[in-house]
């Protein structure tokens, strides 16, 4: 009993828990930026660690080093709360996320309908960071907020298509059934491939990524949503970002690729097998969501939803049926 | 706006703000999304004008070409124009032909520059880089024939400073060779990539009758399908020998403008390949004497934003008694101003940034008094006088 719950608590905060999640998550912007910043031929991150892997790192130190500004007219707790709230709700989330499954079969938090759980909580980060930005009180701030929900309009009917098609082929509401089930079944992986396409232009909206950084473009807003957040507040909130990204690559490895469930590597233990396998698929989701971001422009905010809602809605209902008929076939 | 509507509420874009890192001020009013009224406030003095009035003729050379840092070398060469049109001397042919080769090079930096920032401001940034990486061949042409990537310090009273030796020349076509292939890729980019169409077609309409009203000048009037191009309406050094376009669209949009200006990338390449083929031999530079004759003139050119204008008075000394300087940039702002009005806020920096807007590049002299409604132009002598008045109140 003592040792089972020593070993709940290893898995919940150091392995596949929180430190761990949060190393991966500065690795991954480490990746994102360098893969990023070589396909644009520059260099990207060159002098803190090795080819500059620590820069996330030395990023986030110095953000909590600076100072807290917190002006007059913000709600004082909405604001505190909000990079709180998006580390705690985008880390809960990866919890549900098979990764490396040590103790049992799938994820540490698993259990049967997490999927619709995963989904509330991709939807509760943006209406956290629009409170953010409505907390903020600022011009530009309020604008990026209300360009978060249009953009949430937008995206989210695809986005909860595209994830809960795979949970329709498998019969499952369980993302670690669900990436077990399409791990030993390549067909089935096969027939997923629109809605993987669709869940990953999603999540480049999700996370607010070219061409879909319109919440936060720059050039227009200043800094979106968060342009009122300094210091320790932005440190947190631009660590979510990474743990988002872990989030997105992660789960999209695991509901259309199978995740870490895949056939064994021989002459090494299936764990560390499992391991490789689920860091292979992510890594592979993310650089793809890197490239994204290197080859368009960004949209306007009404052509963003045009978009979604004329092509992206219409390919996930049509790849629906499919599976449907496939089920119905016995093909899947 | 007489009729406004209640929802609507103000926004500031610059001095600081990051698309626009220039000292201007644009106040822009809003109605959700639709911008509905725009109000710049331009606030940039560095008394240049009335630094050239306490040096020499050839001190201002060096005061002319710090105007601005894009087109530094237009300043000096309408400036060095000007003198010599007081001087009645003209520069020799071969000093002719080099002023066109780098004037047309400073267009092609300035212009490949222009295209890096619009990708930048439609938040394409890959096309950014690339293009600014390309535009390294370019400068490192400049850095090549005068030593210097930024304020090239080629021209004289009576000439320029430096010739371009056959070897340079070799270079330059080589040079121009890579750009021209390099802008295919880009141009191919710019014209196909759905998502940049998406931003900038049917953006900042602007008829032709108000362009012409509102004074614009350059690429931004060229996009309306008006063809006014100084090199080509009142040639200046070896202008009126080499055969070229001026290229024109009539789509009136931010496309039109991306096109003028990758138009004008190409001519300029023709042009500068001609004039390296028919350059004549002989003397770069003539001797001129230090003090002018009292006499006033007016001199002209086509900068990469637009018409250059320059007023120069000489009064028999080593000094000039004024010079006034009229830039394109200035030109602009009122008709980027009513191009931004109707369209989105996302719409800003890609509209303000196609007029290519450079803030060193204005100049500061008109009265409106809103309050009163009244408009008035002041001469040198009075806003002198109102200056001593004003400053001595205080």
């Amino acid at each position: 009993m003592v040792w089972e719950g020593l070993a709940a608590t290893i898995e919940l905060l150091i392995f596949p828990g929180i430190i761990f999640i949060l190393w991966l998550s500065l690795l991954y912007e480490w990746l994102d930026r360098k893969f990023y910043a070589k396909l644009q031929n520059r260099y990207g991150p060159l002098h803190t660690g090795a080819k500059g892997c620590c820069q996330p790192f030395a990023d986030f130190v110095k953000l909590l080093s600076k100072e807290d500004i917190t002006p007059m007219a913000v709600d004082r707790v909405l604001f505190t709360l909000t990079p709180i709230l998006l580390l705690g709700l985008s880390l809960t989330a990866l919890f549900y996320v098979p990764m490396v499954p040590i103790l049992r079969n799938e994820a540490f938090a698993a259990f049967d309908g997490d999927l619709i759980y995963v989904i509330f909580l991709l939807t509760m980060i943006v209406v956290v960071k629009f409170l953010g930005a409505w907390a903020s009180t600022n011009r530009f701030s309020a604008i990026g907020g209300m360009r978060l929900l249009f953009q949430l309009i937008g995206y989210e009917i695809p986005l909860a298509v595209a994830l809960l098609t795979p949970a329709l082929a498998t019969g499952s509401l369980n993302i670690s059934k669900i990436a077990q089930t399409v791990g030993s079944n390549i067909v089935l992986a096969i027939a997923l491939l629109p809605v993987l396409a669709i869940a990953i232009i999603c999540f480049q909206a999700e996370l607010e990524r070219v061409p879909f950084d319109i919440p936060e473009a720059e050039q227009e807003i200043v800094a979106g949503w968060l342009t009122e957040f300094s210091g320790r507040k932005l440190a947190l909130i631009r660590l979510s970002f990474d743990v988002e990204l872990v989030l997105a690559s992660t789960l999209v490895a695991a509901l259309f690729l199978g995740g870490p469930y895949s056939p064994a590597i021989p002459y090494i233990p299936v764990q560390v097998s499992y391991f490789l396998w689920f860091l292979f698929k992510a890594t592979i989701v993310l650089l793809v969501l890197s490239n994204i971001r290197t080859l368009y422009a960004r949209l306007r905010i009404d052509q963003m939803v045009h978009f979604a809602w004329k092509n992206l809605t219409i390919i996930g209902l049509l790849e629906i049926i499919l599976v449907e008929a496939l089920l119905a076939g016995g093909i899947i | 706006m007489s009729a406004e509507p209640k929802t609507a509420y103000e926004i500031p874009v610059g001095p600081q703000h990051p698309a626009l890192k220039e000292p201007i001020l644009l106040m822009f009013k809003v109605d959700g999304d639709t911008i509905v009224d725009v109000w710049p406030r331009i606030y940039t003095h560095r008394g240049i004008e009335k630094a050239t009035e306490s040096r020499n003729y050839i001190q201002n050379i060096y005061l002319c070409e710090r105007v601005c840092g894009i087109c530094s070398f237009i300043h000096t060469l309408i400036y060095s124009q000007g003198v010599e049109q007081l001087l009645g001397v003209e520069a020799p042919p071969r000093a002719r032909y080099i002023r066109v080769i780098i004037a047309e090079l400073e267009r092609l930096h300035s212009h490949t520059l222009w295209v890096g920032v619009a990708a930048h401001e439609l938040g394409f940034d890959t096309l950014f880089y690339y293009v600014w990486r390309d535009r390294e061949v370019i400068m490192d042409l400049l850095e090549l024939i005068s030593g210097n990537r930024v304020n090239y310090a080629m021209n004289s009273v009576g000439g320029v400073r430096r010739d371009i030796s056959p070897e340079t020349a070799d270079k330059i076509r080589k040079g121009m060779k890579i750009v021209k292939e390099r802008m295919d890729v880009y141009a191919d980019v710019l014209l196909k990539e759905r998502t940049i169409r998406k931003r900038v077609v049917d953006v900042g309409k602007l008829s032709p009758h108000r362009a012409v009203d509102l004074c614009a000048a350059g690429p931004t009037l060229r996009m309306t399908g008006v063809k006014r191009d100084v090199r080509a309406d009142d040639p200046y050094q070896a202008y009126d020998e080499i055969p070229f376009n001026v290229i024109t669209y009539s789509t009136c949009d931010v496309l039109a403008q991306v096109l003028v200006r990758v138009g004008e990338v190409y001519e300029s390449i023709s042009i500068i390949n001609y004039a390296l083929d028919h350059m004549p031999s002989g003397p770069i530079r003539v001797k001129v004497p230090m003090a002018v004759p009292p006499n006033e003139t007016v001199s002209r050119g086509e900068a990469p934003r637009g018409e250059l204008f320059y007023y120069v008075k000489s009064n028999g000394t080593d000094k000039p008694e004024r010079v006034k300087i009229r830039t394109p940039t200035h030109a602009n702002i009122p008709a980027v101003c009513e191009m931004l009005i109707g369209y989105h806020i996302a719409d800003i920096p890609i509209i303000f940034a196609g007029i290519d807007p450079c803030m060193s590049c204005t100049a500061r002299c008109a009265f409106i008094d809103v309050d009163k409604n009244k408009k008035w132009i002041w001469n040198h002598e009075k806003l002198r006088r109102y200056g001593i008045k004003w400053y001595g109140k205080v």
